[in-house]
């Protein structure tokens, strides 16, 4: 019986929302702010956890990464993914990468050593806030399908004193993204530049490093930097086919446990492995701000809740009314309920719109894009429907209680 | 009156008491009181004498607090609240003194509204409304709202409303008391029509000149019966010109009997 009524409630939550356009509007962009910072939340969240999974996509899926260390799932390790390891000496050695090398199977492998100081312009003596210095062996161009724009890549025959840096490191020290034949110096000493990269614009990625703000420099440059050691972050292998790619893993697993006395204190990760501890720290990130932005959406819950209380005191009249003519207390709870769920579901709509209009525009500040799932739409307005339901029901339950001869007794 | 029929109302030592300690007084004190289909009753009583906690009683408003209530020879007194708004929603109608109309619903909505909780399509609601308005001459004003009528069509639209779901009582809380005389009339004439086409009514009452419509009337104090007069029907008749006489001389009175008359004449055709 009470089924029937949805849609009298529905009709009548309209006129009498229509009634009081201005107070409904201003209920309904209380939830939409908050229903609004969410969807933006969720869609840049996800477009950034995403990034670094369709670049190992973009790759080929027979590329995978040598990690020292041994990767914990606890949370502490979400809050300095990006950095660890920089701080900690390294458990792969020379040896380890050399090994890898020769594994059947193996196309290619890159060390990445990342070297600690900052490089300055011979030119201009500009340094650059934000710049890395990579030591690497010429694969990595290979396996990290690193564009170049002008110049070459460091290979075998070039100098140890030869650079090749990218797009945004070249305009930050010379002024000009045209810098062949450039010097800079780091910790002393002078590297020539030989090439330089594409302009990439993807700071978060696999790699950990930003190659638009990059020095790469040889490995045997990097290891003078180091007492001669080779201090290695990550190691990129790419497989000669995709299915090759388990047995390398494999057998790389086996060289190194060997060359580590059975210690397990490295990970090899293919696929989507490899963009997880990336992937994990951006979803705590987005869980963490959106728990945040969660608290506008109490203050819009608690708008909707003051007007419907507001709502039901103006209409004392009528509930009691209604009853005398044989409305139950749950038809009169459904009544007010509706209205509010009305109200919030409006808001949830218009927030979820308003919210991607807010990310596309934010995103095209950003190196990735929002995503759209039905994910985030489902999130959305689930959250809008619970608002509307949590601040709509106390209303709605004092109207049903109200005593029908006092409400009928009532004069406005 | 057929002895088969179980009386429409049935009570039996019906209490209703307000306050606390010292203060306790009964409102309702052991009412035994029994109403036949067909009756019209007017209750009177100086202010404060329980007539108004009656009649909220009688529409299940209110719970009394000791006694029998039998509402179609079954006792409804225990019942839930659910259970209650059901037993409004389809055997009970209710007009008040100061309409209670929905402002933001046109007339046939308002008329139509019990019919929502009887869970009814809206198309069959309105149709049904829209020939109970027929009936009290309303039908050119179903699309005005309530506050474009006058008090004497709005309390005809609440009557209608609370015949609509063709209730087994209609209770009536001083429908008069916001009326001028003429419009007072008209109202009465047509609360009279409905006794006469069958309907049972309760009426409360400040107005003795009203009781001449009833064909029972009951005299209240203290919560207590005090006096509980059939009139016979030769007497109301002529009881009943009476008031007629004295308003002739105003137009819509002189309206108000042929309206009866053609209603009369409908009820038979539709017979």
């Amino acid at each position: 019986m009470t089924s029937l009524l949805i849609f009298e409630h529905i009709q009548n939550a309209y006129h009498s929302l229509r009634s009081t356009k201005m107070r409904t509007l201003l209920t309904i962009l209380g939830v939409a702010i908050g229903v609004a910072s969410i969807t933006t939340i969720l869609s840049l969240g996800g477009g950034v956890t995403k990034l670094v999974s369709n670049q190992i996509d973009n790759l080929g899926g027979n590329i995978a990464v040598v990690r020292p260390g041994m990767v914990s799932k606890s949370l502490n390790d979400f809050t300095n993914p990006t950095t660890s390891g920089i701080f900690t000496t390294s458990t792969l050695t020379e040896e380890d990468f050399r090994d890898i090398q020769a594994v059947e199977g193996v196309e290619a492998a890159a060390p990445l050593m990342v070297l600690n100081g900052s490089v300055k312009s011979t030119k201009n003596g500009t340094k650059p806030a934000n710049s890395v210095i990579v030591a690497t062996t010429p694969s990595l161009e290979q396996i990290a399908k690193l564009p170049i724009r002008d110049g070459q890549f460091i290979d075998t025959v070039t100098d140890q004193n030869t650079s090749v840096i990218g797009s945004q490191l070249s305009v930050d020290l010379f002024g000009t993204d045209q810098s062949i034949g450039q010097t800079f110096t780091f910790r002393g000493q002078i590297f020539t530049v030989i090439g330089v990269l594409k302009h990439m614009n993807n700071p978060i990625n696999y790699n950990n490093v930003d190659f638009d703000h990059t020095a790469i420099i040889s490995l045997e440059s990097g290891k003078g930097f180091n007492q001669g050691i080779v201090q290695i972050q990550q190691i990129n292998v790419s497989a000669k086919s995709v299915d090759q790619l388990p047995h390398v893993i494999d057998t790389a697993n086996k060289q190194l446990l060997a060359n580590h006395q059975d210690e397990k204190d490295f990970d090899i990760l293919s696929g989507e492995e490899i963009a997880k501890p990336t992937s994990q720290f951006f979803k705590a990130v987005t869980a963490v701000m959106t728990v945040i932005a969660a608290i506008s959406l109490v203050v819009g819950g608690i708008g909707i809740m003051n007007i419907m209380l507001v709502g039901v005191a103006e209409r004392t009249r009528e509930i009691g009314l209604r009853k005398a003519v044989g409305a139950s207390d749950i038809n009169i709870v459904w009544q007010f309920l509706t209205e509010s769920l009305i109200m919030s579901l409006l808001g949830g709509i218009l927030g979820y719109i308003s919210g991607y209009i807010i990310a596309l525009m934010i995103s095209t500040a950003l190196p990735f894009d929002p995503i759209f799932s039905w994910e985030i739409a489902a999130i959305a307005m689930s959250i809008a429907v619970g608002v509307g339901t949590v601040f709509g029901l106390y209303p709605a339950i004092r109207a049903a209680r109200k005593d029908p001869i006092e409400s009928l007794r009532q004069y406005h | 009156m057929t002895k088969k029929i179980p009386p429409v109302i049935e009570l039996r030592g019906l209490t209703k008491r307000y306050g606390v300690g010292d203060a306790e007084h009964n409102a309702l004190d052991e009412i035994d009181l029994t109403i036949e289909k067909g009756e019209f009753i007017t209750i009177m009583g100086p202010s404060g004498c329980g007539k108004t906690t009656l009649l909220n009683i009688l529409g299940l408003l209110d719970r009394s607090d000791d006694g029998e209530y039998l509402l179609d020879g079954k006792s409804v007194e225990t019942l839930s609240n659910t259970r209650h708004a059901r037993i409004r929603s389809q055997q009970i109608g209710i007009v008040f003194q100061s309409f209670n109309l929905i402002n933001r619903l046109n007339v046939i909505e308002n008329v139509a509204l019990p019919l929502t909780y009887k869970g009814m399509f809206r198309t069959k609601r309105l149709i049904m409304a829209s020939e109970i308005l027929k009936s009290f001459h309303l039908s050119e004003r179903e699309y005005y709202m309530p506050w474009q009528l006058s008090g004497g069509q709005m309390q005809r639209v609440a009557i209608a409303r609370a015949l609509v779901n063709n209730p087994s009582i209609i209770l009536a809380d001083e429908p008069t008391g916001n009326l001028d005389s003429k419009s007072s009339h008209i109202v009465m004439e047509e609360l009279s029509d409905l006794h006469k086409r069958g309907n049972t009514i309760v009426m409360v009452t400040h107005n003795p000149n009203l009781t001449t419509y009833a064909s029972r009337v009951i005299q209240m104090l203290d919560g207590k019966v005090a006096s509980d007069t059939k009139v016979p029907p030769a007497k109301k008749e002529t009881n009943k010109k009476k008031p007629l006489n004295i308003e002739s001389s105003t137009p819509p009175v002189k309206d108000t009997p042929k309206k009866s008359a053609k209603n009369r004449k409908k009820k038979q055709a539709k017979k």
